[in-house]
């Protein structure tokens, strides 16, 4: 064969396009990051496991509905409306939330290193910070689409029906909860993820280590977590009846919504920005 | 006119030296990186295309520096050597969002995408996943999201490796006429007869060092005085080796599961052979063809101590 038989189409001169703005380029990144951690198998595996609640919540409304007592504590009917409570604070905010920051907020970056696509997104003209942004959105909307629902739907079980009206307001105010708290881990272990070598193991040790054992002592060690200001803001999910005393122990000394609300947006905020600023600076090294 | 200025540039690992002390200027035109692997042309590439910061020296591209230059990066063009990719995307969407990151519309993406992978022959496999794709056709969308915009500057690491013979020569055509329109094209390789087919100019590397720079003719009797190790993918390994027995330039013919490694003496007239072959579809399709490059390891050895 001769090269005259080789016909070579190139494609048509392009004007290089001006490089996109930092918010279109957050937008462009985000677009394209979706797609790719909703059908992840980690998205996936994560779906099967908040499925677990809704199958608990389906056990609890037919023992319900049967005419027997489902839950009991010292001899007193613990109602729908407390253990779905009892869920979103010890299963959803103390271990879903954490896990999925912990596991989607370290690897924003590390997985596309280790899968050697960085190349790609850090080759366009686009601030490298734009990359880490676009990808933490794109996981706080993935992680909402896999909890919320979950949340969702153990609430409408769980809670008796004369409930729901009232209790309306208050699964919105969880829902907000929720996807704050996993704004505010996201972005705490995507600074963990830019700046450390082994950043699931850093993240696990703060949120199963530090977090649970900060959260027991007394003092001021607690107020650095996240948690302590994640509690300051479920007490409005709480019912105020039997066993809802326990917990009221737990929460007691909690700082005022607005001042939770002030140190977990300087958190996500703080947090966020150092991230960003540790990728621009940061060189990444793929292993050969 | 220089495309890239470095001067005393080093770049370390760690303990490690992975460029060293490298002062060089490639002009405008095609310009051959050629290496063995492990001598420091992709950590080179890496430096240029402002992914790596160096340790030492200064590096100037299109005049500019690049280093957190990000700007820049949309006059250069890159297809790196590893093959990373989002497997469950499509070609076409694939560079489509790549295409859209470097500033292109939602609208007019696709069809700058669709022209790219056109450019690469592989419009008919647009559609479909990557994870799908055979490793010339990885190759080539790889090319394709490098060639999208048209950039001043293409940097192409290794990019005819795992091409079939067809698409190899196809793709050194398509690069040739890129540099002939003006463009300027800085393409590595560990395989002196793919630099040649490209360009005269060449940058030789090894060890983290530039130990020879100028005209390819100056270390082509070098490189031919060892033989050249191919590993060759084909549907019938067997048949593909009788048929290139018959050639004297063969020294020896070696198996593997799927495919054969043949070492010659003679690459240029082994490679023309090659590619008349498939071309006529003689002993069956090709998949896949790659240069082995242990044994040019004596060249750069030699070139070094020279």
């Amino acid at each position: 064969m001769t090269e005259s038989s080789l016909p070579v189409t190139m494609p048509p001169s392009t004007s290089a396009p001006p490089a996109p703005t930092l918010w279109s380029a957050v937008a462009r990144v985000f677009e394209l990051s979706l797609g790719q951690m909703l059908w992840s198998r980690r998205t996936i595996f994560m779906a099967v496991v908040l499925g677990a609640p809704v199958v608990l919540a389906i056990v609890v409304r037919i023992v319900d509905a049967s005419g027997v007592t489902p839950l009991r504590v010292n001899g007193e009917r613990v109602g729908g409306t407390t253990i779905f409570g009892v869920l979103l604070w010890w299963l959803y905010v103390r271990f879903v939330v954490p896990v999925l920051g912990v596991f989607y907020g370290t690897a924003l970056i590390a997985d596309e290193v280790e899968d050697k696509t960085i190349t790609y997104l850090f080759t366009r003209p686009v601030p490298r910070r734009a990359v880490l942004i676009g990808k933490y959105l794109a996981y706080v909307v993935c992680t909402s689409l896999v909890v919320l629902p979950s949340l969702m739907i153990v609430f409408f079980l769980v809670v008796p029906l004369r409930d729901i009206g009232p209790s309306f307001l208050t699964l919105l105010t969880d829902l907000g909860l929720l996807a704050f708290g996993l704004a505010v881990y996201g972005a705490l272990f995507a600074l963990v993820g830019t700046v450390n070598k082994r950043p699931l193991v850093m993240g696990l040790v703060f949120a199963f280590g530090f977090e649970q054992v900060a959260m027991l002592m007394p003092g001021y060690v607690r107020r650095f977590t996240i948690v302590y200001y994640l509690q300051g803001l479920v007490p409005h999910a709480i019912p105020s009846e039997g066993i809802t005393s326990l917990l009221a122990s737990v929460f007691s000394e909690v700082p005022s919504a607005g001042t939770c609300l002030f140190w977990l947006t300087f958190i996500l905020v703080g947090t966020l920005a150092l991230a960003a600023r540790a990728v621009e600076r940061r060189e990444y090294v793929l292993s050969q | 006119m220089t495309v890239i200025a470095v001067e005393h540039l080093s770049k370390w690992y760690g303990q490690v030296s992975g460029l060293n002390d490298v002062t060089v200027t490639v002009p405008s035109g095609i310009t051959g990186l050629l290496g063995p692997n492990g001598s420091g042309k992709s950590t080179f590439m890496k430096l240029i295309t402002g992914q790596l910061k160096p340790s030492q020296g200064s590096v100037r591209v299109l005049d500019e520096p690049i280093w957190g230059n990000h700007a820049l990066y949309r006059r250069i063009g890159f297809c790196p050597e590893q093959d990373a990719f989002y497997d469950r995307m499509t070609g076409l969407d694939w560079v489509t969002a790549l295409v859209r990151l470097s500033g292109v519309s939602a609208n007019d993406a696709p069809g700058v995408a669709a022209r790219a992978l056109e450019a690469v022959d592989l419009v008919d496999a647009g559609s479909k996943k990557i994870g799908a794709y055979s490793k010339g056709m990885r190759q080539r969308v790889k090319l394709a999201q490098a060639i999208a915009l048209d950039p001043d500057l293409l940097v192409l690491d290794e990019p005819l490796n795992g091409m079939d013979p067809i698409m190899r020569r196809r793709t050194i055509e398509l690069i040739r006429t890129w540099a002939r329109a003006g463009r300027s094209v800085l393409v590595s390789s560990h395989v002196l007869h793919e630099i040649e087919a490209l360009t005269a100019n060449i940058l030789v590397i090894n060890n983290g060092r530039i130990v020879a720079e100028g005209n390819v003719h100056q270390i082509r009797e070098l490189i031919d005085e060892h033989p050249h190790t191919v590993f060759i993918r084909a549907r019938e390994s067997r048949a593909l080796a009788r048929a290139l027995l018959a050639d004297d330039g063969v020294v020896s013919v070696r198996f593997e599961p799927g495919a054969v490694v043949i070492e010659t003496a003679k690459p240029d007239a082994f490679y023309t052979r090659l590619t008349e072959m498939a071309a006529r579809g003689e002993a069956g399709a090709i998949e896949e063809v790659t240069s082995l490059d242990d044994n040019l390891q004596a060249v750069f050895k030699y070139l070094v101590k020279s």
